[in-house]
C-alpha cells in the first residue's frame, strides 16, 4: 500500500509566557497508508491529539513535515473529515442543517444561497442528508432537532454523518466516543467499523482506551514518553490482522488480553525502541 | 422558605412577588405626597394624583398651539392629540437619534467579529480600542461640539464614542470564545475564511451580541440624554431639562416613567426577537 500520510521526524513544542518551552512530540515518524484504520493510544498528555491536529492541518510542526498525498497542506480542508470529542456540531443549526452545511457551503459558498436555484438544490441535498441520517441509525423525527436536544451518542452519530457526506479521503476522530456510555460506545464502534469497511476511508482514531483501539484499528500506534519530563514519540506499533478477530470483528479474547498486556507494558515502561508486533494467524 | 435555594415558587406566587416592589413604591410615593400636601396643598415637589393627572394630560394630550387655536380644536380625536403632543414630538426626535445610534452599532459588531477572527486585524485594532474604551465619553463632549457642531452628529458621535468600544470588545471576546473545534470543523466542511466567520461564528455569537446590546441600552440612552440636555432644540431629555426650570415635577415624573417604559419595550422586543430568531439559544 502506498503511503498516504508520512509524518517525518515531527517535533512540536509549546511556548508559554515566562516558562521554558514544553516539548510535546519529538522525532515522531509514522507512515499511514491509504485505507488504513489507525488507532492512536497513549497516556493523557502524550500528544495524541496534537498528532491528529498536525494531520488535520490545524497545527504546524516545529520540525519535520507532514505530507498528505505528497503535499504539505497548511490548513484543514474538505478532504479531511473531523469528529472531535466536544463541540462536534454547530449548536445554532438543526441536525439536518448540520449535515447539509458542508455540501451547501461547497456548492454555493458565502452568497450563493441567494441564487434562485439554491432552493431546489437544497431539497436534493436534504434528501441525501436524510439518507446519511438513517444510515447512522437516527430517526426522521430527529432531523429538525437542535444539538442540545440530542444525547451524546446521537450528537456523535450526526457529527459522523456530517463528516461522511463530504466523502473525505481521511477521517480524523479525536476521542470521539470517550464521553459516551458503554452501550452507545459499543454501538458506535460497530458503526464506524462498518463505515470503514464499506467506504475504505482512511481513518485515524485517537483514544486512550486500549480495548477500543484494538477493536477498531487495523493498526494500533502507541505514543509515549522516554521519561516523565520528556517528549513523546511512537513507542509501539501493532498490526491487527482480520484473522485475529472473530466474526463480529472483535479480536479473540486470548489475543485481546495478550495485546492489551503488550500495550500496557509499552505505555508503562516507555523506555523501549519502537517495535512492530505482527499477530500470529489464529 | 425564603432562603431555601431549592424553593420552587408557583406561577401565581412568582407573579405576585414580582409586583410587590412596584406596589410598595406607589404606596410610598402617595404616602409621601399626602404628608407634603397636608403641610402645603400647592406642593409641587411630590405631586398628588390629580396634579400628576393634569401633568400627564398636558404632556400626552395637549395639542400644539395651532391646533388649539383652530375652530375644530374641540373635535380633535384623542389619538390625533396624542400624536401632536409635545411628549410624542420629543419621543420621535429622541427615537431618531436612538435609531441612528443602534444602526452604528452594526459596524462595531462587524469590527469586533473581524478582530476576533483575523489575528492581524485584531493586532491592529485591539490596543487602540482598549485605550479608546477608557476615554470618558462625556469628557470629549466639548471636543465633539467644536468638531461636529451642536447638531445631530455630535450627539450621535457621543453615543458612538460611549458605547461602540464596549460592543466591539464584547463581540471580540465572544468571537474568540467560540471553540476552535468549530472553526476547524468549518474548514473541513468546505467553508473558507469568510464562510467560517459569517456562517459559523457570527451566527453562533449573534444572540449573545444582541444580549450585550440589550444590556447597553441604558448606556446608549444615558449618552443620548446627556447630549440632548446640553444642546438640543427637542427630545425627551431636552423636555425634562426645560421642565426642571419650572419645577414641573408633575410632567417630569410621567416623562421619566415614559422613557423607562419605552426602554423596557425596546428591551422586551429585542428579547422576543432574539428568542424567535435563535430558537436554539436558551439564555435569551
Amino acid at each position: 500500500m502506498s503511503s498516504l500520510i508520512p509524518l517525518d521526524n515531527i517535533g512540536v513544542e509549546y511556548k508559554s509566557h515566562g516558562q521554558a518551552p514544553r516539548k510535546v512530540l519529538e522525532n515522531l515518524d509514522l507512515e499511514i497508508a491509504a485505507g488504513e484504520f489507525i488507532s492512536v493510544c497513549g497516556q493523557t498528555g502524550c500528544g495524541k491529539s496534537t498528532m491528529l491536529r498536525l494531520i488535520l492541518g490545524a497545527e504546524r510542526p516545529g520540525t519535520g513535515r507532514v505530507l498528505i498525498e505528497g503535499r504539505e497542506l497548511p490548513r484543514p480542508d474538505r478532504h479531511r473529515g473531523y469528529v472531535p470529542q466536544k463541540y462536534s456540531l454547530f449548536p445554532n443549526q438543526t441536525v439536518l442543517d448540520n449535515i447539509t452545511f458542508g455540501p451547501e457551503m461547497e456548492e454555493f459558498g458565502l452568497w450563493g444561497r441567494l441564487l434562485p436555484r439554491f432552493r431546489s438544490r437544497r431539497k436534493e441535498l436534504r434528501h441525501d442528508a436524510m439518507g446519511y441520517l438513517r444510515q447512522m441509525g437516527l430517526q426522521d423525527a430527529d432531523a429538525h432537532k437542535y444539538p442540545d436536544q440530542l444525547s451524546g451518542g446521537m450528537k456523535q452519530r450526526v457529527a459522523i454523518a456530517q463528516a461522511l457526506i463530504m466523502k473525505p479521503r481521511i477521517l480524523l476522530m479525536d476521542e470521539a466516543f470517550s464521553a459516551l456510555d458503554p452501550g452507545t460506545r459499543a454501538e458506535m464502534q460497530r458503526q464506524v467499523r462498518h463505515i470503514w469497511a464499506d467506504t475504505g476511508t482512511t481513518i485515524l482514531f485517537v483514544t486512550h482506551n486500549i480495548s477500543e483501539a484494538l477493536y477498531l484499528g487495523s493498526r494500533v500506534v502507541v505514543l509515549g514518553r522516554d521519561s516523565p519530563e520528556g517528549s513523546s514519540r511512537v513507542i509501539f506499533e501493532l498490526n491487527v490482522p482480520d484473522s485475529a478477530r472473530n466474526t463480529s470483528g472483535y479480536p479473540l479474547r486470548d489475543e485481546m488480553e495478550r495485546l492489551t498486556r503488550l500495550i500496557e507494558g509499552a505505555t508503562d515502561g516507555g523506555q523501549r525502541e519502537p517495535e512492530t508486533v505482527e499477530l500470529r494467524e489464529v | 422558605m425564603l432562603f431555601r435555594i431549592d424553593a420552587r415558587p408557583g406561577r401565581v406566587a412568582t407573579w405576585t412577588l414580582s409586583w410587590i416592589l412596584f406596589a410598595a413604591g406607589i404606596v410610598l410615593y402617595f404616602h409621601a405626597s399626602g404628608i407634603r400636601h397636608a403641610d402645603n396643598p400647592d406642593d409641587k415637589v411630590v405631586p398628588s394624583l390629580s396634579q400628576l393627572g393634569h401633568g400627564i394630560s398636558d404632556a400626552f394630550l395637549k395639542a400644539d398651539a395651532d391646533e388649539q387655536d383652530s375652530p375644530d380644536a374641540a373635535n380633535v380625536s384623542l389619538a390625533r392629540r396624542f400624536f401632536n403632543s409635545m411628549l410624542w414630538t420629543d419621543t420621535v426626535a429622541s427615537a431618531k437619534r436612538f435609531g441612528w445610534s443602534m444602526l452604528l452599532l452594526i459596524p462595531a459588531v462587524i469590527l469586533g467579529l473581524h478582530m476576533g477572527m483575523f489575528p492581524l486585524i485584531g493586532s491592529f485594532f485591539l490596543r487602540f480600542i482598549l485605550f479608546f474604551d477608557k476615554i470618558i465619553a462625556l469628557s470629549v463632549l466639548p471636543i465633539l461640539f467644536i468638531a461636529f457642531g451642536i447638531d445631530e452628529l455630535s450627539k450621535i458621535m457621543l453615543i458612538v464614542i460611549g458605547v461602540t468600544p464596549t460592543i466591539i470588545l464584547d463581540t471580540f471576546n465572544l468571537t474568540t470564545g467560540v471553540p476552535p473545534e468549530q472553526i476547524v470543523k468549518g474548514f473541513t466542511l468546505g467553508a473558507n475564511d469568510f464562510g467560517v466567520t459569517y456562517w459559523i461564528v457570527l451566527k453562533q455569537i449573534l444572540p449573545r451580541v444582541l444580549n450585550s446590546i440589550r444590556l447597553n441600552l441604558k448606556a446608549i440612552m444615558l449618552f443620548l440624554f446627556a447630549g440632548e440636555m446640553i444642546a438640543s432644540p427637542d427630545g425627551l431629555a431636552f423636555r425634562i431639562a426645560l421642565l426642571r426650570r419650572h419645577m414641573g415635577m408633575n410632567v417630569i415624573i410621567p416623562c421619566v416613567l415614559w422613557v423607562a417604559l419605552l426602554l423596557y419595550l425596546v428591551d422586551l422586543t429585542m428579547r422576543v426577537m432574539n428568542r424567535r430568531l435563535h430558537p436554539w439559544f436558551r439564555e435569551a
